[in-house]
C-alpha cells in the first residue's frame, strides 16, 4: 500500500491528524482537511486516490460534501466515518456513491482493508 | 401524551448530540494509543529520544480528550438528573449556561455559535428545569431554523418591570419587523413554543426591535 494518496476530511482535527500519522507509518500519503469546503477545493486541484470522509461536520455536511465530491469526480472512492447512531446516513450515502462507511471509533485493520478494496473496485458514480 | 413525547424527543436530541461528541473523544483515545502502539512495534530502529518525544505527543492528547469526556459525561449526567425537581429555585444563568454546554455541538454543526450577556445579578427563580431548557432550546431552534443560519445568537438574562426575562436574539438586525415577526410567528417552533409556555408561568413574545423571541418568568 506504498504511496497511496489519500485525503481525510473530519472536524476533529486531532482524530484526522493522528489518523494520517498511523496510515503513513503503512506507506500511505495522507492529506488532511478540516471541512468539506477545503477537502473540496482540495481534491479539484490535486490527485487522490480514496476520501475517508466524516459524516458529521458543521457547515457541509458528510453528505453534501459526497455530492459536491462526486460532481468533481464521479469514480473517486469516499469511505466515509459514521457514529454508532448514523447508520442510516451511512447507508444514505452509499446510495449517493459512496464506497462504503465505517464506524467510529476505528479500527485501523478494517480501514486498511476497505481502502485496498476501494482500489480495487471503482465507486458507484 | 404530546407533552412526554416532546420531552422524550428533547432528551433524544440532547443525548444523540452528546454521546456522539463522546464517540468523538473516544476515537481520539483510540487513534493516540494505536499510534503509541505504532510507534513501539513498527518503528523499532528509531532512536529512544525520537519515540519519547512522539509517545509525549500522544500522552498530552490522551490525557486532553480524558477532560474533554469527563466535562462531556458530567453535563450529560446533569442534564439525566433534570427531571429529579419539577418545581426548584433556580438561577436561569446557570441553567443557560448548562443547556450552552450540552447543545454547543448541535448548533455548531449549523454553524451557530451562541454567547450569553451576562448580568450581575443572579436571577433566582422557581421553575421546572427541564421545561426551561425545553423552552430555551426551542427558541434558539426556531431562530436558527427560520433565519440562515452560519450565525449567532445571544442569550440575555433581564430584569423586566421587575420579572424576569430570557431573550434570544438573532444577530441580525437588517430584517424588517414585520417580515422576521410573520416568520417566527408562522413557524412549527414557536406553535411549540407557545404550548410549552401554556404548560407554565412563562409569558412568550417576539422581540420589538431584532429577530428574536422574549421569555418572561411571571
Amino acid at each position: 500500500m506504498d504511496n497511496i494518496n489519500i485525503l481525510l476530511i473530519d472536524d476533529e482535527s486531532e482524530f484526522v491528524e493522528t489518523l494520517a500519522e498511523r496510515l503513513e507509518l503503512r506507506g500511505c500519503l495522507s492529506k488532511t482537511a478540516e471541512d468539506g469546503e477545503s477537502g473540496i477545493g482540495m481534491i479539484a486541484s490535486e490527485p487522490f486516490d480514496v476520501v475517508v470522509l466524516d459524516l458529521m461536520m458543521p457547515g457541509l455536511n458528510g453528505l453534501e460534501t459526497l455530492k459536491q465530491i462526486r460532481a468533481i469526480d464521479k469514480t473517486l472512492p469516499v469511505i466515509l466515518l459514521t457514529g454508532h447512531g448514523s447508520i442510516k446516513e451511512g447507508m444514505e450515502g452509499m446510495q449517493a456513491g459512496a464506497f462504503d462507511f465505517l464506524m467510529k471509533p476505528l479500527d485501523i485493520n478494517e480501514l486498511m482493508e476497505k481502502i485496498k478494496l476501494a482500489l480495487n473496485k471503482p465507486s458507484k458514480g | 401524551m404530546e407533552n412526554q413525547n416532546d420531552k422524550a424527543a428533547f432528551f433524544g436530541k440532547i443525548t444523540a448530540s452528546v454521546t456522539h461528541e463522546i464517540q468523538n473523544v473516544l476515537a481520539i483515545i483510540k487513534e493516540n494509543s494505536g499510534l503509541m502502539e505504532d510507534f513501539l512495534l513498527i518503528n523499532q530502529t528509531e532512536d529512544l529520544s525520537d519515540i519519547e518525544e512522539k509517545l509525549g505527543r500522544c500522552i498530552n492528547s490522551i490525557k486532553k480528550q480524558a477532560y474533554r469526556g469527563v466535562g462531556l459525561t458530567s453535563g450529560l449526567n446533569g442534564f439525566a438528573h433534570i427531571t429529579d425537581n419539577t418545581q426548584i429555585s433556580v438561577n436561569v444563568l446557570d441553567l443557560v449556561k448548562k443547556l450552552i454546554s450540552i447543545t454547543e455541538r448541535l448548533f455548531k454543526q449549523k454553524n451557530v455559535s451562541l454567547s450569553i450577556i451576562e448580568s450581575e445579578k443572579p436571577y433566582s427563580i422557581i421553575i421546572d428545569p427541564l421545561l426551561f431548557q425545553m423552552v430555551a432550546f426551542s427558541c434558539i431552534e426556531c431562530l436558527v431554523e427560520n433565519f440562515e443560519t452560519d450565525t449567532h445568537i445571544a442569550i440575555e438574562i433581564q430584569l423586566l418591570n421587575n420579572l424576569t426575562a430570557i431573550e434570544f436574539l438573532y444577530n441580525d438586525n437588517t430584517l424588517e419587523n414585520n417580515s422576521y415577526k410573520e416568520k417566527i410567528s408562522h413557524s412549527a417552533q414557536w406553535l411549540k413554543i407557545t404550548n410549552l409556555c401554556k404548560q407554565t408561568n412563562f409569558k412568550v413574545e417576539i422581540s420589538t426591535d431584532t429577530p428574536g423571541i422574549l421569555i418572561i418568568f411571571k
